[in-house]
C-alpha cells in the first residue's frame, strides 16, 4: 500500500512538474511561429498581426494544457 | 573560469585530432571528436561492455551479476507496465530501456572528475527527445491509421480552426520541453561543481553538490522514461 501511493506520487508529481515549463514554452513557440510567418513567408506584409495571432494561440495552448490537467478522473 | 580537463579530449588533442575549445566544432572531424560525441561513444562502450563481463554465463540460478542486471530490467519492464500496459511495455521496452540507462550513465558519468556528461549539451538531448516525438506520432499512425488526426481535433466540430493550431503548438512545446528539462538540470549540476571545484576544491565545498548531483541525474533519468511513456500511451488509446 505504502510503496503504491509512493509510486503514484512519484508519477505524479513527474506530471505536474511540467506545467511550467509547458506554459512557458506554449507562449514561446506561438510567438515563433507568428513571427516566422511574417518576417520570412510573407516578408513583414502582414507584420504585427500574425505575431499576435499565433501568440493568442500559443497562450490558448497553454492554457488548454492547464485546463486538461486540471480536469483528470484519475486522481 | 578556467578550462575544464576532459581525459578524452586529451588524448585525442595529443593524437593531432582538432578537438574543438567551444562545445562544437567547425569541420566533421572537429564534430567528431567534440567532447559530448567521445564522451557518448564512451558511455555506450560502457553500456556494452560492463553488463557483457559482468553478465557471465546466462544460468536458471542467477549469479551475483545476472542477478543484479535482472532486477535492473525487471524494475524498468514492471515501471512501464505499470504505466502503459503489458502489451505496450513489451513492444516499447528496447527503446525506452535504452533511453533510460543511457541517459542515467551518462547523467552520473559527469559527477567524475575528467569528464563530462553528453546530456549537458543541448544537441544530445536535443536527439533523443526528437525520437521520441517521431516514435509517438508514428504509435499513432499505426494504432489509429488515418483517424490519428482526431487526436488533435478536439471534441467540436465548429472549433476545429481553432483546435488544430492549439493542439500543434502544444506538440511542439513538447519537445522544447524535454529536451531543455533534461540539457538545464545537467548542465547546471555540471557549471556548479566546475565552478565550486574552481573556487574551493580543496576544502570539499562541491560535496553536497555531488551528492544532489546523483539524485538530479537518477530524477531525470526517471522523468524523461515516465514522460515518453505517457506521451506513448496517450498516443495508442482512443481519442476523447
Amino acid at each position: 500500500m505504502s510503496d503504491n501511493s509512493r509510486k503514484d506520487t512519484l508519477r505524479l508529481l513527474a506530471q505536474f512538474s511540467t506545467i511550467g515549463m509547458t506554459v512557458a514554452f506554449s507562449i514561446f513557440i506561438g510567438v515563433g511561429i507568428g513571427y516566422y510567418l511574417d518576417h520570412k513567408v510573407f516578408a513583414g506584409r502582414t507584420s504585427p498581426w500574425l505575431t499576435l495571432i499565433f501568440l493568442g494561440l500559443g497562450v490558448g495552448a497553454a492554457f488548454k494544457n492547464l485546463y486538461d490537467m486540471a480536469s483528470r478522473k484519475d486522481l | 573560469m578556467e578550462h575544464p580537463i576532459l581525459f578524452i579530449s586529451l588524448i585525442l588533442q595529443n593524437l593531432g585530432l582538432p578537438v574543438p575549445h567551444g562545445p562544437v566544432g567547425d569541420t566533421l572531424l572537429a564534430k567528431l571528436v567534440s567532447p559530448h560525441m567521445t564522451y557518448t561513444w564512451l558511455v555506450m562502450l560502457f553500456l556494452i561492455i560492463v553488463p557483457k563481463l559482468t553478465l557471465g554465463k546466462m544460468s536458471l540460478v542467477p549469479g551475483k551479476g545476472q542477478n543484479f542486471w535482472e532486477v535492473i530490467i525487471g524494475g524498468l519492464e514492471g515501471f512501464m507496465a505499470d504505466n502503459m500496459g503489458k502489451e505496450g511495455a513489451r513492444m516499447m521496452f528496447p527503446m525506452l530501456a535504452t533511453f533510460a540507462l543511457y541517459i542515467l550513465v551518462a547523467n552520473m558519468i559527469g559527477l567524475m572528475p575528467g569528464f563530462m556528461s553528453p546530456t549537458s549539451n543541448l544537441n544530445i538531448t536535443l536527439a533523443c527527445t526528437l525520437i521520441v516525438f517521431f516514435t509517438t506520432h508514428i504509435l499513432g499512425v499505426k494504432f489509429h491509421g488515418a483517424g490519428y488526426i482526431k487526436h488533435f481535433l478536439g471534441p467540436i466540430p465548429w472549433l476545429i480552426p481553432l483546435m488544430l493550431p492549439i493542439e500543434l503548438i502544444s506538440h511542439f512545446a513538447r519537445i522544447l520541453s524535454l529536451s531543455i528539462r533534461l540539457f538545464g538540470n545537467i548542465m547546471a549540476k555540471e557549471t556548479l561543481l566546475g565552478i565550486l571545484f574552481m573556487l574551493a576544491g580543496a576544502y570539499f565545498a562541491p560535496l553536497p553538490i555531488l551528492c544532489l548531483g546523483v539524485f538530479v541525474s537518477i530524477v531525470q533519468a526517471l522523468v524523461f522514461l515516465l514522460l515518453s511513456i505517457l506521451y506513448f500511451s496517450a498516443a495508442m488509446e482512443h481519442a476523447h
